[in-house]
């Protein structure tokens, strides 16, 4: 659109015809205080605080809903404006009460902040304030009426952002008031954004209520542990008698992916940290019984156990299976530990996509993998299979959003009548299963068109659809085929060669990307680390070791056994030993337990899960909060995971590899290359409270020159990563920062062919998470709340 | 005339000595002194140990805002805030001090806190007797700071119902 040029305190400001006089002044740094326009939402014009002078018209205007126009003269601070405003906040103080000392808002409240920058320390009124009593929605919702300055940003939020419709407002005028649209309690999602979005204490946190005050915490921005989606969530710390104890998690920093959004998942589900029931010390089976021990036994038997299993059965003998929840640089570690060390292939994962399928599918085409990113700016999207709204509520956000803010077109192809479908351009319901069936057709197989056909009687029209005609498979595709930029995102209903079909498919069309969901927070990164019994990292196969083998020094070159195959292994007794971190197959794939009575079997992880009770040597984990690396989400976007909680008793599954090795009597040197780097800077400057020498730091990790003296720095490991994984060469210095970083996803030919039945999708929904999801109180709250089982194994 | 210079100097000086020597007594008879104080006399704007006031019902002003600590030089003050409830109120607000801990090893009195409570629950007492041999004795907890019930509530010292009942003796709260 033709720029306009205005005027603001007389600051000549150019912007483009359309925009609003309030991010017109934003946009050459002058701020007009608001509290009910929020960006990407629509306006509402209810505070009145934006008051601005505009020349030429007779009263002051609201900068929030005018529209900029060549010539205007703008004043946005003068007596006048000043007046108005000192009298609009006078006025929404009026019924507010005085409680800021035990307000969770109170200093971060934007009330707070206005009357400190415009109010008057006085009111006119002695009238007594309208009191009402707080009020619970849900679970995790609170609303206390008398605060709450009728912004509508939580009405707002929770229906157009959400989709949801679960507040409105009842009455008029000056009786006007917020209010579930169920009775007295919310029909939501309970994803918080309305408490996130309140500029005031009206809307506060189940979680946190009452608990501490905002500058009690420390605030640490890391990447949420739950769905594979990878939101930034900012967690409050404060200490407690065990280390670092999170009292809260939020959306404050809103520079992650996820821009202003976050779900229960990444607000309230950090609560498994807390628990008491979580493992403090190394457990010992004694007489069948799990007994407390110390770290030095325990290393030093698992040390002998696993030496023995490899010197006298060979590397054959010993399984390991890695977590969707670790690191990449522990994913990484995990395989090259059982590679090097352990010398066998044995390792795998709890898969939840196909990505070694999706890899040699793109082959040659590395950057056509979209981003979290790109799914909010794409023209079209397609989406087959899965629920984002339930398993990816942040891709389900940017989907929507896209919709309404962009006009994109979406279209839907799922067996349910899932939520999307609301927003979508093109709605084609197909029978259950029958996703790999239109893979075929979308790439020309019409023999299959008739299988397509929705089941008749299940509601297969339009319903609630934006989808105007009636649609047939073959004109849905015409209709695929004449977009451009087209992002295809597809489930785990979609592997094995179904996969080179949609990619075949969208190599027709100019500018398409493609987008694979996983389940979990790095699922994706397990997969790009290489825990595969056939696959190095890079989805290099493992006959094809070139750089690794050099590297490394001797791979074992055949394939190893899969984790149904470990478990045959067992049950035969020929798997003498069994390493599981931080992962629960016993519990997930419903293994019987007395198939490993013969195994020797080392667990890491938090809680007593099926496959922790029936372990010979438990080893107390950290979880994702309480230790630092990296995180890959299901679009391949690289994000820093940094440690925030601690719980004394606990080890990071990297420390904990590590050590083992080391009992092992392995060259833990050649294990993790610490130890190089520059001697300059020994670590006097490091935690120290000074920001000159914390940037020193970063510059330094940046740049890999940091001394790395411990073996237990997972930047180390990230060094080796970034130099032998194809794909994971993005900025140092950008990733410590805080930014999200794009990896690509370089295909390469499949070394042997994956079993797509070994694929097992984690079907949560929006208040579970895998067996992490059962330790979390407020999910479960929620859950019983919402009548609803956690998702079946 | 030195000498005679000296002399009358010497004189004048000593005068007020011997001046001074028959007026009466300015020293505080502490510890030997009267009552409670011992004969220790303070100006009542006197910064002493500090006290944490109950309203007319009874609950504690404080409802755990932490501005005291965020006002504290020194960062000797801990908090930790939890909820009244219906049956366990403790404050008049929504929130009250569950854990309230002044480490006396670094308090430097300079009545910052008080200043900043918006409820006027702490103020300075005139305690002073607080050396002790032990260091950590000096963190005082909230129910050795807490001011006894209002009179009309029984005002006997009796600030711990429950422990009272439970067999502890009700005696005075020192320093307050």
């Amino acid at each position: 659109m033709a720029d306009v040029n205005i005027t603001v305190d007389g600051k000549k400001v150019t912007a483009p015809a359309g925009t609003l006089l309030i991010e017109a002044c934003k946009s050459v740094g002058i701020e007009v205080p608001s509290f009910c326009y929020y960006p990407n939402l629509s306006l509402q014009g209810a505070c009145r605080m934006c008051l601005v002078k505009v020349e030429k018209m007779p009263k002051l205007q609201t900068a929030c809903t005018t529209v900029i126009s060549e010539g205007m003269i703008a004043i946005t601070d003068s007596d006048e404006v000043r007046q108005a405003r000192k009298g609009m906040v006078e006025l929404l103080l009026g019924n507010h009460p005085l409680d800021c000392p035990v307000c969770d808002a109170g200093g971060e409240c934007e009330l707070q902040d206005m009357t400190f920058s415009y109010g008057a320390a006085e009111s006119k009124y002695m009238e007594p304030k309208n009191h009402k009593e707080e009020q619970q929605w849900s679970p995790v919702v609170y609303f206390d009426r008398p605060r709450c300055i009728l912004c509508y940003r939580c009405v707002r939020v929770c229906g157009e952002g959400m989709d949801v419709w679960a507040l409105g407002v009842q009455n008029r005028g000056v009786g006007s008031i917020i209010a579930p649209n169920k009775e007295d309690h919310l029909e939501c999602e309970e994803c918080g954004m309305c408490i996130d979005i309140c500029p005031v204490g009206a809307l506060t946190s189940g979680a946190y209520r009452y608990k501490t005050r905002p500058w009690e915490m420390n605030h640490v921005g890391t990447t949420c542990a739950h769905c594979a989606d990878g939101c930034k969530t900012t967690l409050g710390v404060r200490r407690s008698e065990t280390g670092m104890e999170i009292v809260r998690g939020d959306n404050r920093d809103k520079s992650g992916i996820n821009g202003d959004f976050l779900c229960i998942k990444g607000r309230y589900a950090f609560d498994f940290a807390n628990r008491e029931d979580r493992f403090v010390q190394p457990l010992i089976r004694k007489d069948g019984q799990l007994a407390p021990s110390t770290w030095e036994e325990a290393f030093e038997l698992i040390g002998k156990r696993f030496k023995e299993a490899r010197e006298q059965h060979g590397g054959q003998a010993i399984g390991v299976v890695g977590s969707n929840r670790t690191t990449n640089e522990e994913n990484y570690l995990l395989q090259k530990f059982a590679r090097v060390v352990l010398q066998t292939n044995n390792i795998d994962h709890h898969r939840t996509a196909d990505f070694p399928a999706f890899a040699a599918a793109l082959r040659g085409k590395p950057e056509s993998t979209a981003s979290m990113r790109d799914v909010f700016n794409a023209p079209a999207i397609l989406l087959i299979g899965n629920d984002p709204t339930e398993q990816h509520p942040l891709m389900a956000w940017q989907i929507r959003n896209n919709v309404r803010l962009h006009r994109a077109k979406l279209y839907v192809v799922n067996s349910r009548d899932i939520k999307l479908r609301r927003q979508a351009t093109g709605f084609l319901r197909i029978p259950k299963g029958a996703e790999g069936r239109f893979a075929a057709f979308l790439n020309g197989d019409d023999s299959v068109a008739e299988n397509l056909r929705p089941v008749a009687g299940t509601g297969a029209d339009a319903g609630e659809s934006r989808a105007t005609t009636q649609t047939t498979p073959a004109g849905f595709r015409d209709q695929l085929r004449s977009e451009q930029n087209l992002i295809i995102i597809f489930g785990a209903e979609i592997r094995g060669g179904d996969i080179a079909s949609v990619v075949k498919f969208g190599s027709g069309i100019a500018g398409a990307k493609f987008l694979y969901l996983a389940d979990y927070a790095n699922s994706r990164g397990a997969a790009d680390m290489g825990l595969y019994p056939d696959l190095l990292p890079g989805y290099h196969p493992i006959a094809d070791s070139g750089k690794f083998h050099q590297e490394w020094g001797g791979v074992p070159q055949t394939p190893g056994l899969t984790l149904p195959e470990m478990v045959d292994s067992a049950r035969s007794g020929k798997l003498k030993a069994l390493y599981v971190v931080g992962t629960n197959p016993v519990g997930r794939f419903d293994i019987d337990p007395f198939v490993f009575s013969q195994s020797f079997v080392v667990v890491q992880d938090m809680f007593l899960t099926e496959t922790a009770s029936l372990a010979d040597v438990v080893l107390p984990a950290a979880n994702a909060y309480e230790k630092s690396g990296t995180f890959t989400n299901t679009c391949g976007d690289l994000q820093l995971v940094k440690k925030a909680a601690e719980v004394s008793g606990s080890k990071s599954d990297f420390e904990m590899i590590v050590r083992i090795a080391d009992a092992m009597g392995a060259d833990v040197h050649k294990l993790v290359p610490f130890g190089r780097g520059t001697a300059a800077d020994m670590g006097q400057s490091r935690g120290a409270q000074s920001g000159e020498a914390d940037r020193h730091s970063v510059w330094l990790e940046a740049h890999g020159l940091e001394p790395k003296m411990s073996p237990f720095d997972p930047m180390a490991i990230l060094d080796e990563i970034q130099r032998l994984v194809p794909g994971y060469e993005v900025s140092r210095m950008n990733l410590l920062a805080g930014n999200d970083q794009r990896t690509s996803l370089v295909g390469r030919a499949s070394g042997a062919a994956q079993n797509p039945e070994l694929i097992a999708p984690a079907n949560d929904h929006l208040f579970s998470s895998g067996t992490l999801g059962r330790y979390s109180r407020t999910l479960n709250s929620v859950m019983e709340n919402h009548d609803q089982q956690p998702a079946e194994f | 005339m030195p000498v005679l210079q000296n002399i009358a100097a010497i004189a004048k000086g000593m005068s007020i000595t011997f001046r001074e020597m028959f007026q009466p007594t300015v020293v505080e008879n502490y510890p030997d002194g009267p009552g409670p104080l011992k004969g220790a006399i303070f100006q009542e704007r006197y910064r002493g140990v500090h006290v944490l006031q109950r309203d007319e019902n009874g609950l504690e002003k404080c409802v755990a805002c932490f501005l005291c600590a965020a006002a504290c030089p020194s960062n000797c003050i801990y908090i930790e805030a939890a909820e009244n409830t219906a049956e366990h109120r403790i404050s008049g607000a929504e929130r009250y001090a569950k854990v309230y801990n002044i480490d006396y090893n670094r308090c430097i009195f300079c009545g910052y806190c008080v200043e900043a409570c918006p409820t006027d629950a702490i103020t300075h007492g005139h305690g002073f007797e607080i050396a002790s041999f032990n260091a950590s004795d000096l963190i005082y907890r909230k129910e050795q700071m807490l001011a006894p019930m209002p009179a009309h509530m029984g005002a006997n010292a009796v600030f711990n119902r429950d422990e009272v009942a439970a067999g502890a003796p009700s005696l005075p709260v020192q320093g307050s």
